[in-house]
Order: C-alpha cells, then structure tokens, then sequence
C-alpha cells in the first residue's frame, strides 16, 4: 500500500514547518522506529518515526524547503517494488508516525 | 563595516518571525562593534523566542550578555552604554515589564539628548513582546501608546518577519532611543525576507490591501486579524483599505490620510486600550486635517486580559468585531458618530 507522509495537524504555534533532514534516500526502507526526517517548527524540531516498516519512495519536500501540516512530504510504500503513482494519491492513508520533539 | 547597500539574496528566502529579528541582530552586530545585546534568556538560551539562538556563541559573552530579572536596571545600563557611545539592544521579555524600566527609558534614554543640547545622544533599542496569548494580566499587554506620548521616543511595531528585519536595522543604526515592540502570536507567522540587506525607513506605513469604502489602519499582529476581517467583509461587498502602521512614533500620517481622504471613513484597529489609545491619536489627528471622516475606533474591552482562553478571546479584538464595526461605521449617517464605542465591563 502506498501511504502519504504528513505531520497531521492542527498543532499550536504551527502554520508551517521547514524540512531539516532526511535521514533516508529515495528507495531506502527503513524498521519500525526509526528515524525518517527531521523537521523545524517556530519552536522546536520533531523527530518524525515511522511506527512500522516501510521504504521511502518519493520525496515531495526536500530539506531546506516548507510545508504545511497535513501536506505531504513524501510517498511510502510497504514494500520496495509496490507501483508509486504519478501524481500524489490524496486518499492514501496518512503513513502511522510517532515524533519526538526537541 | 560594510556598506547599507550590501548584496542580496535570492529572492524567496522565507523565514520564520523569530530568525528575521535573528538575522538583523547578526548581521547589525557583524557590521558595527558597538551594538551589544542585553536580557533576560538572551545569551545560552537563545532568547525566549529563540529570537538570539546563535548570538552568543558567535560574539561571546562580552556582546551577548544575559542579565537579571531587573527590568529597571537592565534598561538603566543600556542607557548609560548607549549615551557611552555603545549601541546596545536591550531586551525586556514582556512589554508589561517595560513598567519597571519607564524611569530609564522615558527620564533618560528619551530626555538625554534635549539635556545636553545634542552632546549625548542614547542610541539605544529595547526590544519587547506585546500581546495576548494565554498567559493572563500581566503578560499580555500591549502598552505602545504610553509610548508615543513621549517625546523623543520613536517606537517601532513590525507585523511581519521582512518588517521585523528592516525595521530593527533601523532601529540598531538610529539615534535613538527606539521602542521595537513584537508580538506573541507573530512568533509563529512565516514571511519571505525582502531581497536588500538593508534597513527599512521608520515612520512609513505599508498598504496591505487596497479598498475604495474605508480605510483599516493597524498595526502589529492586529493587522492579521484586520486583513481577516476584510477578506470578510469583501465577500459581502465591502472594499477595505487596510494600512499597517508599521512605525507608531513617528506617525505616517501622510499615509493615512491619504488613504482616509479617499475612502471617507477611517476604522483604527489596536490590541491595547482605546482610551487615549493608538486609535485615538491617529483618528484625532486625521480628523484636525480632515474633518468630514468618520472614524470608529476598535481595541481591547475595558478590562485586564484574563487567564482564561475565553475571557482573553472576549476582551481583545478578533475579525468578527473588527467587521462589525466596519460595517457601522460605513453606515453611519455623518462625521462625528462613534459607531463602535467601548462598552463598560465589569461596571463601577
């Protein structure tokens, strides 16, 4: 299954955020827990975790650029050689994700 | 020092609130040795905003200088470095503690320069945080228009991160002394930096919107919620003009007037007080200009800014009372109505 990767919303003091970091690549799989990508707020940075496994297909925000909570960041799928559609599917399930925020 | 008209950036170039007051420290602190940052929170810790994070450890405790809860002495030393020939930004946290810091500030800072025949000057910035945002009476208010009242003091209140970044330049190379008050709720706000490094002119106001049926004059984080309330409004036919001060001392009255003039009806919109407000000199002195405006004014209901998310809703002004009141004041029949007036709370 193809999942969209967001930070849901709302969240006080958060209008937007910048993406910091990604720690995978495109194609790169990653275990539950582990860290995806790294973003600022106003306030503070958030650690974004998957909650279970899966493989970062495309990023849609790259480090450096903005975004808006609920807006994707990037497209994942459940395994590595699942079809990634064009265009961004908007009623892919939002991908499980816990933070840790700094 | 390099010059003011220094390189640009690329267009584009957003920023949160906080990294725009950041980089104009930075970079006003890089180009002149003798401005000096002071406050509370300011040097390790980054500010209370974050609005400092990397001063001090790129110009070290003797320039970054963390100071005690002693809003009187603090301000009190900035006077005397700046009168010393420094340039120090002094921050107070919460604007209601610039109360502590009035002797300084209004007895010396702005009087130095009258005393000496122009031999002193106080080249000084205090920068404060206005507004209500949850944390009840005394760390919500928005005292600006004491401000104004005082001769030689210039004060400077930005809405948005481009105007926070030029207008503090101007403020760091000005004469002073100079007030820059920012706001709570602009911390989380986002803008582009404009392109040029260099400083905004102070006492010009900026057309946020244009409109043909009343002119909206604010400033600060209201000016958000005014362009709200005219996006409102405009669906329902009504054409603001809505006009962020931008700098409160000196006034733009060009500008407003201008605006004003055209328009026939002028709304002042402010977070603080309306009595012997913002509102009240801007529209008193529109109206010795230009008499045949109607002006209305809109700020905070007679009353402390509560603890409590809904009292605090209640007592400062949101879009839905700005729209109100624009839309009485455009139908008010004649110049000299008050539609819109300060209703008593609480009673005597």
């Amino acid at each position: 299954m193809i999942h969209r990767l967001i930070i849901p919303g709302p969240i006080e003091d958060v209008e937007e955020f910048r993406v910091l970091e990604w720690h995978r690549a495109e194609g790169g799989s990653f275990a539950a827990g582990e860290l995806i990508v790294e973003v600022e707020t106003q306030k503070a940075i958030i650690e974004v975790r998957a909650e279970t496994a899966g493989v970062l297909r495309r990023i849609l925000c790259r480090a450096g650029e903005w975004q808006k909570l609920d807006q994707p960041l990037a497209l994942i799928s459940d395994a590595p050689d699942e079809a990634v559609p064009a265009e961004v599917p908007a009623d892919a399930p939002a991908l499980d994700v816990v933070f840790d925020v700094n | 020092m390099s010059s003011d008209a220094a390189p640009g950036r690329p267009a584009g170039t957003k920023v949160f609130f906080r990294e725009a007051i950041c980089r104009a420290l930075r970079e006003e602190m890089e180009r002149d040795e003798r401005v000096l940052l002071l406050g509370q929170d300011v040097a390790a810790f980054g500010g209370p905003y974050r609005e400092t994070a990397g001063l001090f450890e790129r110009f070290g405790p003797e320039r970054v200088r963390n100071t005690p809860v002693a809003e009187a002495g603090t301000v009190g030393l900035g006077v005397g470095a700046a009168a010393a020939g420094l340039r120090p930004v002094v921050c107070v946290t919460y604007m209601d503690f610039l109360t502590l810091a009035l002797d300084p500030l209004v007895n010396y800072a702005a009087k130095i320069r009258f005393k000496t025949g122009g031999q002193l000057t106080a080249p000084l910035v205090v920068k404060t945080t206005a507004g209500a945002k949850g944390q009840g009476v005394a760390h919500s208010q928005c005292l600006e228009a004491w401000l104004m009242n005082v001769p030689g003091l210039k004060v400077v209140a930005p809405s948005t991160p481009a105007d926070a970044y030029g207008l503090l330049k101007a403020a760091v190379r000005d004469d002073g002394p100079v007030v820059f008050v920012d706001h709570k709720r602009l911390f989380p706000t986002t803008g582009e930096l404009p392109e040029l490094d260099g400083p905004l002119p102070l006492g010009r106001a900026a057309v946020r919107r244009r409109g043909a049926d009343l002119t909206v004059v604010t400033y600060s984080y209201m000016t958000r919620v005014a362009l709200e309330a005219a996006d409102r409004l405009a669906a329902g036919g009504l054409s603001c003009e809505v006009l962020d001060l931008r700098t409160l001392a000196p006034l733009d009255l060009e500008a407003v007037c201008g605006s004003a003039g055209r328009t026939g009806a002028l709304l002042t919109v402010e977070e603080g007080q309306v009595t012997c407000g913002v509102g009240a000199e801007v529209a008193f002195r529109v109206r010795e200009r230009l008499p045949h405006v109607r002006v209305a004014r809109v700020g905070a209901r007679p009353a402390p800014v509560s603890s409590s998310p809904a009292l605090e809703a209640f007592v400062v002004p949101d879009a839905a009372r700005v729209a109100e009141a624009a839309q009485s004041l455009v139908k008010a029949p004649t110049a000299g109505a008050t539609p819109g007036e300060a209703e008593e709370v609480g009673g005597a």
